[in-house]
């Protein structure tokens, strides 16, 4: 799942980052390529009213954006690194996208699970769970990121970084939100 | 240079200056005329310890004592002292005779009375520059010798048997604290601070990722020889060992020679 594949990739590229494979930039701006496409491939079939949804015409668009969106940030965090001339890593921006691959693992999970018509709500409390951590860690890295005498340049380009890894794991609790209102209207 | 003062030696880009002062209307004047001639300087409202000003790797300042009342002599002294490269040119109102002189003993280069023309102010300002450097030549900033490998301020370069390991400014400003202090383990925060110019954010990474590429260089060089030793959680400590194990230490090499960079230079 593209999702899943991003995350995963994020995480490789920052826990060996600046060394590690060159290409990995490259992959996750043809998953945020890729993300687009399905997007909008489900939404045009939206507009279709001969097609079966699994759930309410708007919920699956609110689901499609937020995985987009999911996607979106991480490739925006990949490609900021090289924007921004960032030398080294910044170990609370390891930290979070290792909770951003773990968090997109659970969405494929819950998206498989919610397919099968099983209950979802273990993999939905792993997903706020994760996301309350990669709250912590931001605020964590922001509050050192203000201490005195921290290089204002450095504090832009981590501010930023750190900023649109929160907003992938957000958009992750977003799915978990949307899911869950689903399961309900199922039941 | 003495150990422990910043580098303002080996920066030949734009003057860095830092101006204490908080007559606002002073600073706007001055610092739009900085901006003009392309000088790195930042303006502070209020003395900072001088440590910091280590950190910033000036090389002047320009201050109002006033700021200080009775504190100003010490901080003056203080200043002086931390940072030996330093050019400082005190700039206030009214000011006796006998404040000047102790003020110039104390470690001022200049003193300038207000009310004062910004051109006057960033010409004495480099002629306090100038004289420093003057002042600071090769013998100030010697080559450095450890096992097979010779670091040369001079040329902001390292050789290992004559062969340029082609450090980046930030890896020869890094092998050149490291190897200046031989033995010590210097932490992460201070390496970061005396090479960066600003305190380490919790978390950053920058010296280890650069530690990590400076011995990738060395060790293509000279295989045989360790130089730069970690200490977990701490930080890391310069020692060149050879392939027996034997511990050298550095030797400072005051005269910069004329010749291009020697070939392996024996152990001091």
């Amino acid at each position: 799942m593209n999702v899943e594949r991003t995350g995963e990739l994020l995480r490789e590229m920052l826990g060996a980052f600046p060394d590690g494979r060159e290409d990995l930039g490259r992959e996750i701006l043809k998953c945020e390529q890729e993300g687009d496409r399905i997007a909008h491939d489900i939404i045009y079939r939206l507009h279709d009213r001969g097609v079966r949804s699994p759930m309410a015409r708007s919920e699956l668009y609110s689901l499609v954006s937020a995985l987009d969106d999911v996607v979106d940030y991480a490739e925006q965090t990949a490609d900021s690194l090289g924007l921004y001339g960032v030398e080294a890593p910044m170990e609370q921006a390891v930290e979070l996208a290792q909770v951003l691959a773990a968090a997109a693992r659970g969405v494929r999970t819950a998206l498989v699970t919610f397919r099968g018509g099983d209950d979802l709500s273990a993999h939905l409390v792993e997903i706020h769970r994760l996301e309350n951590e990669g709250d912590r860690i931001s605020r964590d890295a922001i509050a050192s990121l203000f201490a005195r005498g921290v290089d204002p340049m450095v504090v832009i380009r981590w501010k930023d970084i750190v900023e649109s890894l929160e907003q992938a794991i957000d958009s992750c609790e977003t799915v978990a939100h949307i899911l869950e209102g689903a399961e309900l209207d199922r039941r | 240079m003495r150990e422990g003062s910043p580098t303002p030696a080996v920066q030949q880009g734009p003057i860095r200056l830092a101006v204490i002062d908080t007559d606002s209307g002073f600073v706007r004047v001055l610092a739009k005329r900085l901006e003009g001639v392309g000088w790195n300087f930042r303006t502070l409202a209020a003395p900072v310890p001088p440590e910091e000003l280590v950190a910033m790797r000036l090389n002047a300042l320009v201050i109002d004592l006033s700021l200080l009342g009775p504190r100003a002599w010490d901080y003056l002294g203080r200043v002086s002292e931390a940072v030996p490269g330093l050019g400082i040119v005190v700039c206030c109102e009214q000011s006796t005779v006998a404040q000047r002189v102790r003020g110039l003993r104390l470690g001022a280069d200049d003193w300038i009375g207000k009310p004062c023309h910004p051109e006057e102010v960033i010409a004495r300002v480099e002629a306090v520059v100038r004289r420093r450097k003057r002042a600071t030549g090769p013998a100030e900033t010697p080559r450095i010798v450890a096992g097979e490998m010779e670091v040369r301020p001079d040329q902001f370069q390292a050789f290992v048997g004559g062969h340029n390991l082609e450090l980046t400014r930030r890896e020869f400003e890094l092998l050149h604290l490291l190897a200046g202090s031989p033995g010590q383990v210097l932490q992460r925060e201070e390496i970061y601070q005396r090479v960066w110019g600003y305190s380490m954010a919790h978390g950053d990474r920058s010296v280890d990722v650069f530690v990590r590429k400076l011995r990738q260089k060395l060790e293509s060089a000279s295989p045989t020889w360790h130089y730069i030793h970690t200490h977990f959680g701490i930080g890391y400590r310069f020692q060149a060992e050879g392939p027996d194990g034997d511990a050298t230490v550095p030797a400072k090499v005051e005269s910069v020679e004329e010749s291009s960079p020697a070939g392996v230079s024996a152990p001091a």
